[in-house]
C-alpha cells in the first residue's frame, strides 16, 4: 500500500479515493506537460505501474512520484517504460501464425503491394515472425511492414534484432508449429550468449515511433497486428483506437488481435466478420 | 325375397326341371327297353317253343313209323327211346308255352293240341302194345292214317301257334316304337317347359332388381348434388343386398351429415385459431428488434391492447428492490392519470400482486362504474371488464398485465391474451438473459483482458528479476575473476619486475643502439675482421687470430642481432617483405641439413631430418622466411640440447586455420623440430613467444641469446598463413612445430584443396560475421558437450567432427538409428544429438521415434539432418521426435548457431 496510514484515520475506500485521485492528477500532468496519454490505461493496470515506480523510486506517495515525474523527465522515461510492457515472443500463439500462413496468405497472395502495420511491436519478435513468415510463402519482397510502439527504447532494441539465447528454443518451437517451412536456423547466428537474425529480414520493415493514443493513422494498410495492446486500455480507449485501426485498415483487409481480445465489445464489432474466431483474427466487411 | 335367394331359385328350379325331366325319360326310356326286351324274350321264348312243337311233332311220325315197324329188338329200342324222348319234349314245349302265353286264344289251341298230342301218344301205345302181344308189325292203313291225321292235326296247330306267337312279336315291335315316340315328343314338350320358366324367372330376377337399383341409384344422384349437411334418405322398400345397400347408404348419409356438421365446427375453431395466431405472429413481428424489455413492453403493450379490441392495459415487470420483488409498472396504454410514482405491488399485493402469487389469470365482469374510467379528450366512461394476466416462463412470473375494457372478454379474447402473454414470457426471459449474458460476457472479456495484463507484467518482472539476478552474479563473477586476476597480475609482476631488470636492460640497450648506423660500422668491422682472420700477411701470432676470430664472430653475433631486432620492428610495423614463390622442399631440407649437421657433430648430437612418404615435391611459400624459422627453431634446439638428438620432422596433414574471417580445415604442412634437451615449463609456453622473453631468468647466463628468435619466428609464420605450437614438458625434450598451409604450385590458397569438395561445403562462408573464432570459442557453451552424431555417410562425419572438435565438444559417431541407439544407451549423457535421416538398417525417423520413447531421452535436443528439398520429410521429423532440423550441405556457422541455441541451458 502506497498511502500511509497517517495521523487521520481514512477508511479503505478514502484511502482508495486519494490514490484514484492522485493517480488521474498524475496522469493529467502527464498528458499535460509531455503529451503522453495515460488517462483512459486500464486504471488496475496503471495503478500497479504506478506504484511499482514509486516503489522503485523510493517515493512514499503517488503524489510524490507526480512532482519528481514534473521535473525530472528521466523519471518520466522511467514511468513511461513501466508503461510499456515489452513482453513478446517469436511466433507468439503459433496457430495465430499458422492461420495466417495457410488462411490469410492465400487470400493477399496476388496483392501488387502488401502494407502491413504492427502496432505495439515491442522488441521486434512479432515483426521478425511475419517477416520470416513472409519471405517463406514467397511475398516479402513486395511487402511494406512497418512496426511501431510507443516506446522508443524498445524500438532501438528491435532494430538490432538481436535476442537472447535462452529464449531461442522456445522461439523455435513456435517457429515450428506455426508450419516453418525451413530451418529457424538460417535465420540467425549465435555471438556469444545471443542470436542475431541476418538483416535481410529487416530490409522491408520501417521502426518508427507512434501512439495509437495521440497520433493519426499514417496509411491505409491490409493487414493491421495489434496484439495485446488492447488489454492495457480501458473500454473507452479501446473503442478510441479501434476508430483509428479501422480508418487504417483497407476494406476487407485483416486485423489481427490477441488471444484474450477481440471486437466483439467495441463500437466496431459489426464491422468486421471474425475471419478465424479462435485466433482473433478479423477481416473488414464495411 | 333375396336377390340371392331369387337367383337361387330361378337357377336352381330350372336345373330341378330339367333334373326331373332327364330322370323321367330316361326312367320312361329304360322302362320301355327293358319291357321290350322281356317281351321279345319272352316272344322269342314262345316262338322257339311253337317251333320246337312243330319239329317234335314232324319227328314222332317217323319214329311212330319206325317204332312200330322195326322188329328188330336193337332198332327199336332206339325208336322207342327217340320216341319217348320227343314225346317228353313235346310236352315241356307245350306246357311251358301254355304257362307263358295266358292268352285265350293260345290257351286254347293249346288245349287242343295237348289232346291231339294225347291221343297221338295213345296211338303209339296201342301200337306198341300190339307189337309186345303179337308182334304184329303190321298195321292197317286205317290205323297209319289215324294217326297221320292225328299228327297233321297237331302241326297245324303248332303252325298256328307259331304264327300266333309271331304276330304278337310283331305288334309287340310296334308298340315299343310308339312308346319311344312318344317320349321324344315330351322331351320337346319338357323343354319347351323349362325355357319358358327359366326366361320367366331371369326376366323377373332382372326386373324386380333394376328396379331397386333404379331407385337406389336416384337417390345416391340425389345425395352427390346435394351438400352434406342434409342428405336424402332411400326408403326401405326392399329386403336382401339391397336393403342392405340402403340402410347401408342412409348409416353413411348420417355419418356424412355429422362429419360435416364436425367439419363446419372445426373449421371455425380453425378460423379462430388462425386469427389467434396471426394475432400473435403480428405480436411477435416486435420481438426481433427489441433489445430490451422497457421497449418490449411499450411496444406489446400498445399492440396488445387496440389488437384485443380492449380499451386500456397497463405492463407491471417484476422488479428486485431492496430485497424484494415487486411488479412495477413498466407501461401504459391509454391510461387515465398515468403515473409511475408508485414503488409498485409485492407478492399478494392487490389484484396485480394476487394475480402474480396465484400464476393465473383474473378476470372482473362488470365492475362498479367508479372502479375504472376509459377515456378520450371528449369524455370518459367507466370500464366494465378488466382480466388481469400473469407473464410465466418456467413456472416463474416475470411480468403481470391488466388490460380493460367495455365490453365482456369473448373466449378468444382471452385465448389471445394467454397466447400474447406465454409468448412474451419467452421473449422477456430471453432478452433478460441475454443482457444477463451480455454483462457477463464483457465483465469476463475485460476480466480475460486484464489477466493477461497482469501475465504480461508478471513476465516482465521475473525477467527483470532475472535480469537483475544475473547481473548481480555476473558482478560477483566478475570480482571474483578480478580478484584472481589481480592476484595473478600481483604474482606475475613480482617475477617481472625481476626479469625485467634483465630485459630491460638488453632491450633499452639494444633498443638504444639498434639504427641503420650501427650496422655500417659494425659491417665494416666485421669486413675488418674478415680481412685480419685471412692473416694474409701471416704476421699474426696464434693468440691475435684467436682474438680476430672472437670478434669476428661477435660482431656477426651482434649484426644477427641487429637484425633480428629489425625484422621484428618490422614485422610489428607491417613492413616485413614476404615474397612467395614455387620452392622445392628438398632444396630448403637440404639447406637447412648443410647448416646444421656440423654443429651436430660439434655437439655431438644426433641429427635427423624425417619426412613423411607423400610430401609434395613444391609448395609455394617464402623460402627464406621459412628457413629463418626453421633456423630459429632448430637452432633453439641444438642450443638447449645437451645430449641425444634433434629431430626435424616434415610432414603433410589436416589441420584447421583461420583465413581471414574465417576457419577452415586446410591441408597443412607440419615441421616439427623436436629435442631431447631441457625443457619448457607449461606455464611458459605462451610467453617465450613474447619478445626478450626466455623461459627463466637463467636462460641468458646459461645459454646466451636475447629472447627474440620465437616471437620473430611467430610473427614470420603468420605471415606466411601459418602458426606456431609447441608442446614441452620441463625435462622432457621440446617439440615446436611450424604449420604452414600447403599451397599447390600456381593455385590460389582459396580454391585449392580437394578435400573441400568432400566436405560437402562444410565451410560455406556466409560473410557476416566478423567475430573473432578463437573469442567465440572460448565464450561459447559449446566447450566440452557431447555430440553424437549419426549418419551413414563418413565424409560427412568426419568432416562435422572436425568442425564440432574445434569447439572442444567430444564427439560420438554412430552409422545408423541402431548403433545410434547403442551408443546413446552407453552414453547418457550426451547432450545433443545430430541425425541424420537417410540411413541403412534404421533410419533417423525410426531412431528418433525409438530414442523419445525411452523416458531418459525424452528432452535431449535431437536435430535432424534433412534434404534441402524435402519439405514433407521436416514434418515427418517433428512427429518423431526432432528438437529442430537443419538442412544439407550444411553451413557450419548456421549449426553452430543452431547448437548453441539448443546446448543453452539456464543455470539456476
Ligand atoms: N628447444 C628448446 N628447448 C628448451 N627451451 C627452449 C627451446 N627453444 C626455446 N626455448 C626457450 O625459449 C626461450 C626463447 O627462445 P628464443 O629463441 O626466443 O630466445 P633465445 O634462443 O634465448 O635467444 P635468441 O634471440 O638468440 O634466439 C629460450 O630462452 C629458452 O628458454
Ligand atoms: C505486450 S507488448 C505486445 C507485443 C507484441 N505485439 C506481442 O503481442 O507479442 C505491448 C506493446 O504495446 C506498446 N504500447 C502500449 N501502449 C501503446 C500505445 N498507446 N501506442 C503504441 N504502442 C503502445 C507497448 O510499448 C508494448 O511494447
Ligand atoms: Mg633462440
Amino acid at each position: 500500500m502506497i498511502i500511509e496510514k497517517g495521523a487521520n484515520n481514512y477508511t479503505l475506500a478514502q484511502l482508495e479515493e486519494i490514490e484514484r485521485i492522485e493517480i488521474d492528477l498524475l496522469l493529467e500532468a502527464i498528458y499535460r506537460l509531455y503529451g503522453y496519454d495515460f488517462r483512459k490505461y486500464a486504471f488496475p493496470f496503471v495503478k500497479r505501474r504506478i506504484s511499482h515506480r514509486v516503489y522503485k523510486e523510493q517515493l512514499t506517495s503517488i503524489s510524490a512520484l507526480q512532482e519528481k515525474v514534473l521535473r525530472d523527465s528521466e523519471a518520466l522515461m522511467r514511468l513511461l517504460s513501466d508503461f510499456s510492457i515489452n513482453v513478446t515472443e517469436m511466433f507468439r500463439d503459433p496457430s495465430f501464425f499458422k492461420s495466417i500462413r495457410t488462411k490469410v496468405i492465400p487470400i493477399i497472395n496476388d496483392y501488387p503491394e502488401i502494407r502491413i502495420w504492427h502496432v505495439g511491436c515491442a522488441s521486434g519478435e512479432e515483426v521478425y515472425s511475419m517477416a520470416i513468415l513472409l519471405q517463406e510463402e514467397g511475398l516479402y519482397n513486395k511487402c511494406r511492414i512497418f512496426a511501431t510502439d510507443m516506446n522508443k527504447e524498445i524500438l532501438e532494441k528491435a532494430k538490432q534484432a538481436t535476442f537472447p539465447l535462452d529464449v531461442m528454443q522456445l522461439y523455435t518451437k513456435n517457429y515450428l508449429e506455426a508450419g516453418g517451412k525451413r530451418s529457424f536456423s538460417e535465420y540467425y547466428k549465435a555471438v556469444d550468449d545471443k542470436v542475431v537474425f541476418h538483416s535481410f529480414l529487416q530490409k522491408n520493415v520501417v521502426f518508427a515511433q507512434h501512439d495509437v493514443v495521440t497520433d493519426q493513422s499514417f496509411n491505409e494498410f491490409d493487414i493491421i497486428i495489434c496484439r495485446n495492446v488492447f488489454i492495457y486500455f480501458n473500454k473507452d480507449l479501446q473503442n478510441q483506437v479501434h476508430k483509428l485501426l479501422y480508418d487504417s485498415l483497407s476494406l476487407s483487409g485483416f486485423i489481427g488481435l490477441g488471444q484474450r481480445e477481440g471486437v466483439r465489445f467495441t463500437s466496431y464489432g459489426n464491422c468486421y466478420k471474425e475471419f478465424e474466431p479462435s485466433e482473433k483474427l478479423y477481416q473488414k466487411i464495411k | 325375397m333375396k336377390f340371392k335367394t331369387k337367383l337361387y331359385m330361378s337357377v336352381g328350379s330350372l336345373l330341378l326341371f330339367i333334373f326331373i325331366i332327364a330322370v323321367v325319360l330316361l326312367n320312361m326310356l329304360e322302362q320301355t327297353t327293358v319291357k321290350m326286351n322281356e317281351v321279345v324274350n319272352d316272344l322269342n321264348e314262345r316262338i322257339e317253343m311253337a317251333t320246337v312243337m312243330k319239329y317234335e311233332t314232324t319227328r314222332i311220325g317217323f319214329e311212330l313209323v319206325f317204332m312200330v315197324t322195326n322188329s328188330e329188338e336193337m332198332v327199336h329200342l332206339k325208336a322207342k327211346q327217340d320216341w319217348e324222348e320227343s314225346q317228353i319234349k313235346l310236352y315241356e314245349a307245350m306246357e311251358s308255352l301254355e304257362k307263358k302265353d295266358t292268352e285265350e286264344r293260345a290257351q286254347e289251341l293249346l288245349a287242343r293240341f295237348k289232346t291231339l298230342y294225347q291221343n297221338y301218344q295213345d296211338i303209339g301205345q296201342q301200337a306198341l302194345t300190339a307189337k309186345r302181344l303179337n308182334h304184329k308189325t303190321e298195321f292197317s292203313a286205317s290205323f297209319w292214317a289215324d294217326a297221320e291225321i292225328t299228327r297233321q292235326r297237331m302241326l297245324q296247330i303248332a303252325d298256328l301257334l307259331s304264327v300266333l306267337e309271331e304276330q304278337k312279336l310283331k305288334s309287340e315291335l310296334f308298340r315299343t316304337k310308339e312308346t319311344y315316340n312318344l317320349a321324344v315328343t315330351m322331351i320337346y314338350i319338357y323343354l319347351a317347359i323349362a325355357l319358358f320358366i327359366g326366361v320367366g324367372f331371369t326376366f323377373w330376377i332382372i326386373r324386380s332388381m333394376t328396379n331397386n337399383l333404379n331407385k337406389v341409384t336416384t337417390v345416391m344422384k340425389q345425395a352427390t348434388a346435394s351438400n352434406f349437411e342434409e342428405m336424402p334418405r332411400i326408403e326401405l322398400s326392399a329386403k336382401g343386398e339391397l336393403g342392405e345397400i340402403t340402410v347401408a347408404f342412409n348409416k353413411m348419409a348420417e355419418a356424412l351429415e355429422k362429419h360435416s356438421l364436425r367439419e363446419k365446427e372445426l373449421k371455425e375453431d380453425a378460423k379462430a385459431q388462425s386469427w389467434l395466431n396471426e394475432k400473435i405472429a403480428e405480436i411477435a413481428t416486435i420481438y426481433p428488434e427489441v433489445e430490451s424489455v422497457p421497449e418490449l413492453a411499450d411496444l406489446f403493450i400498445t399492440k396488445l391492447v387496440p389488437m384485443a379490441g380492449a380499451s386500456c392495459g397497463i405492463f407491471y415487470l417484476k422488479e428486485f428492490v431492496n430485497g424484494e420483488y415487486y411488479f412495477k409498472k413498466l407501461s401504459s396504454y391509454a391510461v387515465l392519470n398515468d403515473s409511475d410514482t408508485d414503488i409498485g405491488y409485492r407478492f399478494g399485493e392487490s389484484l396485480i400482486g394476487q394475480c402474480a402469487l396465484e400464476k393465473r389469470l383474473i378476470i372482473l365482469n362488470d365492475v362498479p362504474d367508479h372502479y375504472l374510467k376509459i377515456g378520450s379528450g371528449m369524455g370518459e366512461s367507466p370500464a366494465k371488464n378488466i382480466i388481469i394476466i400473469p407473464v410465466i416462463f418456467e413456472d416463474e412470473v416475470l411480468a403481470v398485465i391488466e388490460i380493460a375494457s367495455f365490453e365482456t372478454y369473448h373466449p378468444l379474447q382471452i385465448k389471445l391474451f394467454e397466447a400474447a402473454v406465454n409468448n412474451i414470457g419467452i421473449k422477456i426471459n430471453s432478452i433478460l438473459s441475454h443482457v444477463k449474458l451480455e454483462k457477463l460476457l464483457l465483465e469476463s472479456q475485460t476480466m480475460t483482458e486484464e489477466l493477461q495484463a497482469q501475465s504480461e507484467e508478471l513476465q516482465l518482472q521475473q525477467e527483470e528479476l532475472r535480469t537483475t539476478n544475473e547481473k548481480l552474479e555476473e558482478q560477483y563473477e566478475a570480482l571474483k575473476h578480478k580478484n584472481e586476476e589481480i592476484e595473478k597480475v600481483r604474482g606475475a609482476l613480482e617475477e617481472k619486475a625481476q626479469q625485467l631488470e634483465v630485459s630491460s636492460q638488453y632491450k633499452s640497450e639494444f633498443l638504444a643502439n639498434m639504427s641503420h648506423e650501427l650496422r655500417t660500422p659494425l659491417n665494416s668491422l666485421l669486413i675488418l675482421a674478415k680481412i685480419l682472420s685471412d692473416n694474409g700477411d701471416g704476421n699474426l701470432t696464434p693468440k691475435q687470430e684467436e682474438y680476430i676470430r672472437t670478434i669476428y664472430s661477435s660482431g656477426n653475433d651482434l649484426l644477427y642481432l641487429i637484425n633480428d631486432v629489425l625484422d621484428l620492428a618490422k614485422v610489428e610495423s607491417g613492413t616485413l617483405d614476404i615474397n612467395t614463390k614455387e620452392v622445392e622442399l628438398y632444396e630448403v631440407l637440404e639447406f637447412i641439413d648443410r647448416q646444421f649437421s656440423p654443429l651436430a657433430e660439434q655437439k655431438q648430437i644426433e641429427f635427423a631430418i624425417e619426412m613423411d612418404p607423400g610430401l609434395p615435391a613444391n609448395f609455394e611459400t617464402d623460402d627464406q622466411r621459412l628457413q629463418q624459422i626453421l633456423k630459429n627453431l632448430l637452432s633453439n634446439a641444438f642450443k638447449f640440447t645437451e645430449t641425444g638428438s634433434v629431430t626435424l620432422k616434415v610432414q603433410l596433414m589436416m589441420q584447421e586455420m583461420q583465413v581471414k574471417e574465417n576457419t577452415r580445415l586446410q591441408q597443412m604442412l607440419a615441421f616439427s623440430v623436436i629435442d631431447t634437451g631441457i625443457g619448457i615449463d607449461e606455464d611458459q609456453h605462451e610467453v617465450i613467444f613474447n619478445a626478450f622473453q626466455q623461459a627463466d631468468g637463467t636462460t641468458s647466463r646459461e645459454y646466451g641469446g636475447t629472447g627474440l628468435g620465437l616471437s620473430i619466428s611467430r610473427e614470420i609464420a603468420h605471415l606466411l598463413d601459418g602458426f606456431i605450437e609447441v608442446s614441452s614438458m620441463k625435462g622432457k625434450g621440446s617439440t615446436f612445430t611450424l604449420y604452414l598451409p600447403y599451397v599447390q604450385p600456381g593455385y590460389k590458397m582459396r580454391d585449392q584443396a580437394a578435400y573441400e569438395e568432400a566436405a560437402i561445403s562444410l565451410y560455406e562462408n556466409h560473410g557476416d560475421t566478423n567475430e573473432d573464432p578463437i573469442k567465440q570459442r572460448t565464450k561459447s557453451n559449446l566447450k566440452n558437450k557431447k555430440i553424437l552424431i549419426v549418419d551413414d555417410d563418413i565424409r560427412n562425419v568426419y568432416a562435422l567432427t572436425v568442425a564440432l572438435e574445434m569447439y572442444e565438444m567430444e564427439i560420438i559417431v554412430a552409422e545408423n538409428g541402431r548403433e545410434g541407439l547403442m551408443v546413446l544407451e552407453d552414453n547418457p549423457d550426451t547432450d545433443l544429438i545430430l541425425m541424420d535421416i537417410m540411413m541403412p538398417e534404421m533410419d533417423g525417423f525410426e531412431a528418433m521415434r525409438q530414442i523419445r520413447s525411452l523416458t531418459k531421452f525424452k528432452t535431449i535436443p535431437i536435430i535432424a539432418l534433412t534434404a534441402k528439398a524435402m519439405r514433407r520429410s521436416r514434418e515427418e521429423c517433428l512427429e518423431a521426435g526432432a528438437t529442430d532440423y537443419i538442412s544439407k550441405p550444411i553451413n557450419v556457422e548456421q549449426l553452430l548457431s543452431l547448437m548453441q541455441v539448443w546446448l543453452y541451458r539456464k543455470e539456476s
